[in-house]
């Protein structure tokens, strides 16, 4: 098993871009983002799904908003290229209908339960074993899930909807959502 | 120091990172933090790869969250200790108590059942918060955005469903 785990390291140095140290960084950082914006928080995620704190859509909605904007101009720059999930109609509704109901019930998702771990959460730890399963699981029975995710119905985007004003489409959506940002009323579970 | 961040500069430094994070400077690709949990299981189970076409679609991407994982968890860690000194082995959150029940064990049981939900979820759907909410949706992509939707209310329902409305500590 020890050299399949240090294999990781192997495969991540041969990607094309960003070596090991630099996928290290970009974890690190987003640890101690999470950590210290508390989002990781069950208070934050659940106390959402129960519309007792808002922090977590607050955070959300800006930083897709504006990285939606900054993101157009970087490809239109070449600094970078988009990456587009496919629509799989099944796979997206099931999918999102499951994912819904274990963040609201865990208060956790999968970016932000490995930071609660590393603050000593043993409930959270139990939740991932109740992850690897799941992982397991999917694995073992892709051939069956794959039934339930349908047919790739391609990886439409708003560029691809509203081609020639594609810029302008991105700067309603991010502008739309930093507006949604400051607009949700600040609620703040207490956590003690 | 202040122990915590707002979320407004949290907003922005998250968008900071997904666009250093998809720049060819840094890893030319989006944050994701679902993919590696088939990967480690595959791994822990010691799955042969060739048997199982999925491990071979998430080998790349799985290792990739792998390592970014290792970095999460690290400046989770000393965040923790030297910044929100909140560090501290715990086994149900306040919240928990307040407004479900008093017991450890329903506490545990629940988070084993929804951790597997989540990941099977997020498998079936293709991403997670991070790569479909964060990093999808800043790309515009319409999969992302069914996935947001579809996630927003069956959150909201559940939250209403499952727990109380009103606090316990009262009694």
């Amino acid at each position: 098993m020890l050299d399949r785990i240090l294999s990781i390291f192997t495969t991540v140095g041969q990607e094309p871009h960003g070596s090991v140290w630099i996928v290290l960084l970009i974890g690190f950082i987003f640890g101690v983002i999470v950590q210290y914006t508390r989002v990781a928080e069950f208070e934050k995620i659940a106390g959402f799904a129960m519309l007792k704190d808002t922090v977590v859509p607050k955070m959300l909605f800006l930083a897709i908003g504006l990285a939606s904007i900054g993101l157009f101009v970087m490809v239109e720059m070449g600094y970078a290229e988009y990456h587009i999930k496919p629509v799989i109609l099944g796979g997206l509704i099931v999918g999102g209908i499951l994912f819904g109901i274990g963040m609201a019930i865990f208060g956790k998702c999968p970016g932000t339960g490995p930071v609660s771990i590393a603050e000593g959460r043993i409930d959270v730890m139990v939740g991932a074993a109740g992850g690897i399963f799941g992982g397991l699981f999917f694995t073992l029975y892709y051939d069956k899930f794959k039934m339930i995710m349908g047919e790739s119905l391609g990886k439409p985007t708003l560029n691809t909807i509203f081609t020639g004003h594609e810029g302008l489409s991105i700067l309603v959506f991010g502008i739309g959502l930093i507006i949604i940002s400051i607009i949700i009323p600040l609620r703040e579970l207490d956590d003690k | 120091m202040i122990r915590k961040m707002p979320w407004w500069l949290g907003g922005i430094f998250m968008a900071g990172l997904l666009l250093f994070a998809f720049s060819y400077i840094g890893a030319g690709r989006p944050i994701g933090a679902s993919t590696y949990v088939p990967y480690f299981a595959g791994i822990l189970f010691n799955l042969d790869p060739k048997a199982y076409p999925y491990l071979q679609e998430v080998h790349n991407a799985g290792a990739w969250e792998g390592v970014m994982l290792l970095g999460a968890l690290t400046g989770g860690f000393l965040t923790s200790i030297f910044v929100t000194k909140t560090f501290k082995f715990t086994l149900m959150p306040p919240a928990w108590k307040k407004y479900k029940n008093n017991s450890v064990k329903s506490r545990l049981i629940w988070s084993f059942v929804s951790g597997f939900l989540l990941i099977i979820g997020a498998r079936l759907a293709g991403g997670c918060t991070s790569g479909h909410f964060l990093s999808g949706m800043s790309q515009g992509a319409i999969s992302s955005m069914i996935f947001g939707g579809v996630v927003l209310v069956t959150l909201l329902i559940t939250g209403k469903l499952f727990y109380k409305s009103e606090a316990d500590d009262a009694r």
